[in-house]
């Protein structure tokens, strides 16, 4: 294509180019002129002089960074957990749960749970701390005073940090599942019932349908889902790690992710420099996460594939 | 398949044997593991505040009171105010985002038009890699100088890659390329074309995306929490992260009579008040998606598959 056509054809579609101008230019000045901010992950930051003009150091902040060990390798351990943890019980049990709903046959009733199931994604993680708290607090939480009322235990202090990986998992799946489900539960409803009735007339039981004709359905979306979810491997949410556990430094060895690392930092301590080398890593490997994540979705699913 | 959404299975053998009833009975039991947290914040809303200190969080409370709500309810002028910023930005957030976004896609849809290819990139580097919170920040309050401004509550939300893709995908979909060209050739332009031939035909699509985006806007504390000093610009998400330590932020002192503060033997209804402003927070989210679940739900369908 000559520069000359491709002009024309520019101009041809000057309304598109109209357009397209507005959400281009808040990409432009929300997500592509802050990636420049990255560079303070090179650079020991000045607020005197700016993230542009503050002075080069090196790699020293990426040094900091993998020798502070606790701080480093239990944020990025916590990540990568919590990522694992969520997602496979997640997509399991968003699985079993849209199998559960379409078996059903009471199908109003099924509508019903399905539409209270669903609302826990719309409580913000801002509202969401103040009903754990509800739980949870010392002397006034539900199964404090439930079950240990004589020596209740402060989930909030250090002492039952190994109590809240399974709390956050249990708030998670509260939180996600019932919505997770939709997804699934339309795979399910594009499946012909005369794969049902075959599988019937062979003589397979509820189980052996299930197993048989209902799962291999899912599994090309289930491939897709998780693979996607890959690309988000060191991104967390961060609500869920910030707000659920009021940030409480005690609990920081078994709950502190990136995310949450990054935005107490923001708020809490000037080192940007650190902050930022932190923030690269993550972008960085995010971005290789992601490219691998597509390659393979676009091997196995290619009308799957985001690009 | 997405024309099936809530319907879920086509009905098959509609057996309500002794397992229907299992099944209900545990999808039941789904059902208020996800519903009763929601019921507790409804009933700490409106339990005496004594009460809840001596006996803690319950679902049977010993005594009810609507002091806690009243209190909310009557002196939280700052309350008045958060509620008129959170619709604000909510309201011109999707708004705009929905426009800007939907022109965008239209744009990018054009497969003559040489300039969408490069678009198409633009629009998914974001995705792939971005700056972070971090950098976000930093540009948006050094560069910027934004800090304290609603316009950071509105822009980073606005336009999302995924969000464009759902709505291209729809255009490429569900709008006939014929319909467009029959619009050119009776001489409407690319503007008129946009606006009253493809723009009504997305309807489903822009309520499914427009919904997802005002739930984004209404639950967002995070952008609040990093750029919002100012009482009057706190949006409701805010005012719970703020809450956690202070109520009076919220019973704002200066609107409270003095003697009603003495009568109150100088304590606030800090728990049940607490509680009241959660429910009063989380509540109109709650009753507004029952009507836009079949919409979403189509949505998150739309979104999965690539045109």
């Amino acid at each position: 294509m000559t520069p000359k056509l491709f002009l024309q054809n520019t101009w041809k579609h000057r309304a598109h180019v109209v357009m397209a101008l507005p959400a281009f230019l808040v990409l432009f000045f929300i997500m592509y002129v802050p990636m420049t901010g990255l560079i303070l992950a090179f650079k020991t930051y000045k607020a005197n002089m700016g993230i542009y003009a503050s002075p080069w150091n090196g790699i020293n902040n990426f040094k900091f960074l993998i020798t502070s060990k606790d701080i480093f390798f239990r944020m990025t351990g916590n990540t990568l957990l919590y990522y694992a943890v969520f997602t496979i019980l997640g997509t399991l049990l968003n699985v079993v749960l849209a199998i559960a709903i379409d078996q059903f046959v009471f199908k109003q009733a099924a509508k019903v749970m399905q539409t209270i199931m669903i609302i826990p994604v719309f409580i913000s993680f801002a509202a969401v701390q103040f009903i754990v708290f509800a739980f949870l607090d010392r002397d006034t939480g539900l199964l404090n005073r439930l079950f240990n009322a004589d020596s209740p235990i402060p989930f909030y202090a250090a002492q039952a940090k190994q109590y809240w990986p399974v709390i956050l998992t249990i708030v998670k799946i509260w939180n996600s599942v019932g919505y997770g489900s939709v997804l699934y539960m339309s795979v399910l409803a594009g499946i012909d019932t005369e794969q049902y009735e075959a599988a019937d007339i062979d003589g397979a039981n509820k189980w052996q349908q299930i197993i048989h004709v209902t799962v291999p359905a899912l599994y090309p979306m289930i491939t897709v889902m998780l693979l996607l979810s890959v690309g988000g491997i060191m991104k967390s949410d961060t609500g869920i790690f910030y707000q659920v556990t009021r940030n409480t430094t005690g609990l920081w060895d078994t709950t502190q992710v990136i995310d949450s690392y990054i935005l107490h930092s923001i708020l809490n301590n000037p080192n940007y420099g650190f902050t930022a080398a932190a923030s690269l890593f993550q972008s960085v490997v995010g971005l290789l996460m992601m490219l691998l994540a597509n390659g393979l979705v676009r091997k196995l699913e290619p009308d799957n594939a985001l690009f | 398949m997405a024309k099936k959404d809530m319907d879920l299975a086509p009905s098959r053998r509609e057996k309500k044997g002794f397992g229907q009833y299992v099944l209900g009975f545990f999808l039941l039991l789904y059902t208020l593991f996800c519903f009763l947290p929601f019921l507790l914040v409804v009933i700490a809303a409106f339990t005496d505040e004594q009460c809840l200190k001596d006996n803690g969080y319950s679902f049977f409370p010993k005594q009810l009171s609507f002091t806690g709500m009243g209190q909310v309810l009557k002196y939280g002028k700052q309350l008045g105010n958060s509620y008129a910023i959170t619709i604000l930005v909510t309201v011109v957030g999707t708004f705009l985002g929905l426009f800007i976004m939907s022109m965008f896609a239209f744009a990018i849809s054009r497969k003559e038009f040489y300039l969408s290819k490069f678009l198409k990139v633009y629009l998914i580097i974001p995705m792939l890699f971005n700056g972070g919170t971090l950098a976000g920040y930093m540009i948006f309050t050094t560069v910027y100088n934004l800090k304290d401004n609603l316009i950071l509550l509105i822009l980073p939300l606005t336009v999302s890659t995924m969000n464009v893709i759902i709505l291209r995908t729809y255009i490429a979909n569900s709008i006939p390329e014929e319909l467009m060209d029959a619009a050119r050739i009776d001489g409407a332009g690319e503007y008129r074309t946009f606006f009253q031939i493809v723009l009504p035909l997305m309807k489903p699509s822009l309520a499914a995306v427009g919904f997802m985006m005002a739930t984004a806007y209404w639950n967002d504390w995070q952008n609040a929490m990093l750029y919002i000093d100012t009482n009057s610009k706190k949006p409701l998400q805010l005012l719970l992260v703020n809450i956690q330590n202070n109520i009076q932020m919220l019973l704002n002192s200066h609107n409270i009579p003095s003697e009603v503060y003495a009568a109150m033997g100088n304590t606030l209804p800090e728990r049940s008040a607490t509680m009241a402003t959660v429910l009063v927070v989380v509540g109109p989210i709650i009753i507004v998606y029952p009507f836009f679940q079949k919409y979403f739900v189509k949505g998150l369908t739309v979104g999965s598959v690539k045109g």
